[in-house]
């Protein structure tokens, strides 16, 4: 037994050593060129084939375009919210090239992790980007990344129930259809606070100007939602029940985003229908509800040996012609303002929900640190009215609690 | 006399029928959530919410996506990953801990008690809180790339493993040192009176340790997140289920990350069948005296 063993522990460094070693192998550059080696990190969707490896893709096309340099390109498989935690932990070991959802860019400049864009890519991007998306991605008047698409939640919904006017207003909808809306998570029920004129830092990311979710607006939307949850036609999504809902009938009408657009087509057909958030109505008036919004964005790793080229890449892939081919591939939603000029793009309903909402019914998520305080009181007065435990008689103290809880941090 | 025996048979039966009942409804209780994890990996509906607890229909198109559909989530690939650290680990593991726990129990030497003593301070801390420490230092000696990741992984699991000495010493100490005094007369050397005498006694205790050190590397997550980072083709099978539940992925692969929960059970189901036999007390037909 000892021989066998030990022959199987020598096996394994064998194999070990052996795979250490293959990995090694170096490709001569042409003369000339500049050898540079680009560490590139994507969804693991970019790089699949069976969506035809956009990354791979483009990243060819940059070398080609770029004669002057010998691209030796490595791919890692990092989403935009993982790649924000691993370089922010370790920007010496991270991509040069990276995609990163602007909810925690304050982590990655607190890390020094992410470079500013200046000189003609900066004009670049701000002459082929919205105002709004920009604002998303700067910090102090600098711009961090080069955006790709905005991330947001809009509403899906069935064409045959609810006609163009119904989805103007929530009130009308839930008189003709079912309505489902995440109102246990947190990312989604502040809309209708937002809607009645609360505002978080200031709706301008000042961290000074803390989080104004109280008063009699705030207890008017919590009133309203609780006179929501008990509404016949009204069911909370949770855990996919809506989608599972749009499948069997049950359900006719969802918040979600892109991420459930196939899933969605698929169960509704050709009556899907999607547009921006509906009104609702709140003391006789109708108020607009206001989604969080953000965008995804192509960062630079502050660390990387190749600065020039990192930057030229990130753009290259920020730029019309890879949002494009990101859009022909994998349906991302472009928010290259050429771009969504083309009639091919701006005819997608689902592009046009996805930038109305961003342009007209949202706020831009705050990226400060003391966001991160906010998540958890809204998540709990979602379950609160859920379980009733939030009713009409306390409505005014929670609601005032959760204003406490979100402008406090916890320790004083 | 003959009534009252009888009543207490009754008596007996009585107890036992309501032990029963109780025994019945608590497996129920425990095993709901795996027949229901069962059931979900042969669900044909797609989605991660059902109004049924049924499947409405059946189908085996999970687990083939779990092996057909490898470009974004590549579990078999993951499979392999793991099973690969997960052996390794075990060997040195239990080599470590077997190693650890038969010197402590039978070697007296100056360091026994104060390393008990440490082994234990040390044991009161949760691992993972050096996780971060751990990462940088496996980075410093290059270990954070490629197939070397494997090689990570497995120091990791197996490199606190001679910490976990206690039941294993516990075990031994209760085989009498009287053998271990005659084979030495004998002309055994410690490691011979280690492999040809004391472990093939330790039966149990063995396959505890291989068990609990198979387990440890085959279940983790935080590890292999920390040190994988963004390399998916070394991704471990906990990353990769965790994967599935992520937002944009749930809604596909709920069903089919049911069928890999199942997949995932069945290395140590077989590992625990396979030395089940083993469990039953070794020692009793070996020491006579």
């Amino acid at each position: 037994m000892g021989r066998s063993l030990k022959r199987f522990l020598a096996g394994i460094m064998a194999l070990t050593l052996g795979a250490g070693l293959t990995g090694c192998g170096n490709s001569k550059s042409a003369a000339g060129a500049e050898k540079v080696r680009l560490m590139v990190w994507s969804p693991s969707e970019d790089q699949s084939k069976e969506s035809g490896e956009w990354l791979q893709t483009m990243c060819k096309k940059f070398a080609s375009e770029h004669p002057e340099w010998d691209i030796t390109f490595v791919y890692g498989v990092a989403d935009e919210a993982t790649a924000t935690d691993q370089v922010s932990q370790d920007p010496d070991a991270s991509a040069d090239v990276f995609m990163y959802a602007n909810d925690h860019l304050t982590n990655l400049i607190d890390a020094k992790a992410i470079v500013k864009f200046g000189g003609k890519y900066k004009e670049e991007i701000e002459s082929t980007n919205s105002k709004e998306l920009l604002n998303s991605l700067t910090v102090n008047n600098e711009i961090y990344g080069v955006p790709f698409t905005t991330n947001t939640w809009y509403m899906f919904y069935d064409k045959s129930v609810f006609s163009d006017d119904d989805v103007k207003n929530l009130d009308t909808m839930l008189k003709k259809g079912t309505v489902s809306f995440p109102l246990v998570n947190s990312w989604y029920l502040p809309a209708f606070y937002l809607g009645n004129g609360c505002t978080l830092f200031g709706n301008e990311n000042d961290e000074s100007k803390g989080v104004d979710f109280g008063g009699d607006k705030a207890v008017d939307v919590t009133n309203y939602i609780i006179d929501l949850a008990s509404n016949p036609n009204f069911k909370i999504d949770a855990d996919g029940s809506a989608l599972a809902g749009l499948r069997d009938g049950s359900v006719s009408a969802m918040f979600t985003g892109s991420w459930d657009a196939n899933a969605i087509k698929e169960a509704l057909g050709d009556k899907m229908g999607v547009t921006s958030l509906p009104t609702f109505n709140i003391n006789g008036g109708q108020k607009q509800m206001l989604a969080y919004a953000g965008s995804k964005a192509i960062g630079v790793n502050a660390h990387s040996e190749h600065m020039e080229q990192a930057v030229a890449l990130a753009v290259y892939l920020g730029s019309e012609e890879a949002q494009k081919s990101h859009y022909e591939l994998r349906n991302v939603i472009p928010c290259n303002t050429e771009l969504l000029k083309e009639p091919e793009v701006a005819a997608d309903a689902l592009v046009e929900a996805q930038n109305d909402t961003f342009n007209n019914t949202s706020v831009l998520q705050p990226f400060v640190a003391a966001m991160s305080n906010c998540w958890t009181p809204v998540e709990n007065m979602g379950k609160g009215i859920r379980n009733k435990s939030v009713t009409h008689d306390n409505a005014k103290e929670q609601t005032e609690a959760m204003n406490a809880a979100m402008n406090s941090n916890g320790l004083n | 006399m003959a009534k009252q025996f009888q009543s207490a048979k009754k008596n007996r039966m009585i107890n036992n029928t309501i032990v029963h009942i109780v025994l019945a409804i608590l497996a129920v209780i425990w095993l709901f959530p795996i027949f229901w994890v069962v059931l979900t990996s042969f669900r044909a509906e797609k989605g991660s919410y059902v109004s049924t607890f049924l499947p409405k229909a059946f189908t085996l198109d999970n687990y083939a996506k779990l092996f057909s559909d490898t470009t974004i989530l590549n579990f078999p690939q993951m499979f392999m990953n793991t099973l690969f650290i997960a052996i390794c680990s075990c060997i040195l593991s239990a080599f470590y801990v077997l190693a650890v726990s038969y010197c402590l129990s039978r070697i007296k030497f100056k360091l026994r008690k104060p390393y008990m003593n440490m082994a234990m301070v040390l044991g009161l801390f949760p691992g993972f809180m050096s996780m971060i420490a751990v990462y940088f230092i496996l980075k410093a000696m290059g270990l954070t790339e490629g197939n070397l990741i494997k090689l990570a992984l497995i120091l990791c699991y197996s490199g606190g493993a001679g910490l976990g000495f206690q039941i294993a010493k516990g075990f031994f100490d209760t085989i009498p040192a009287a053998i271990d005094e005659a084979a030495l007369l004998d002309g055994c050397t410690r490691w011979q009176i280690f492999y040809k005498i004391t472990l093939p006694l330790s039966k149990p205790i063995i396959v505890y340790t291989v068990l609990t050190s198979f387990m440890g590397p085959w279940l983790d997550f935080i590890f292999a997140r920390v040190i994988c980072r963004a390399n998916s083709d070394q991704y471990t099978i906990a990353i990769g289920l965790w994967k599935m539940l992520e937002k944009e992925y749930i809604d596909s692969w709920y069903t089919s990350f049911a069928a890999g929960a199942v997949l995932i059970s069945i290395p140590i189901a077989l590992l625990f069948l396979f030395m089940q036999k083993y469990y039953v007390d070794g020692i009793s037909g070996a020491v006579k005296g």
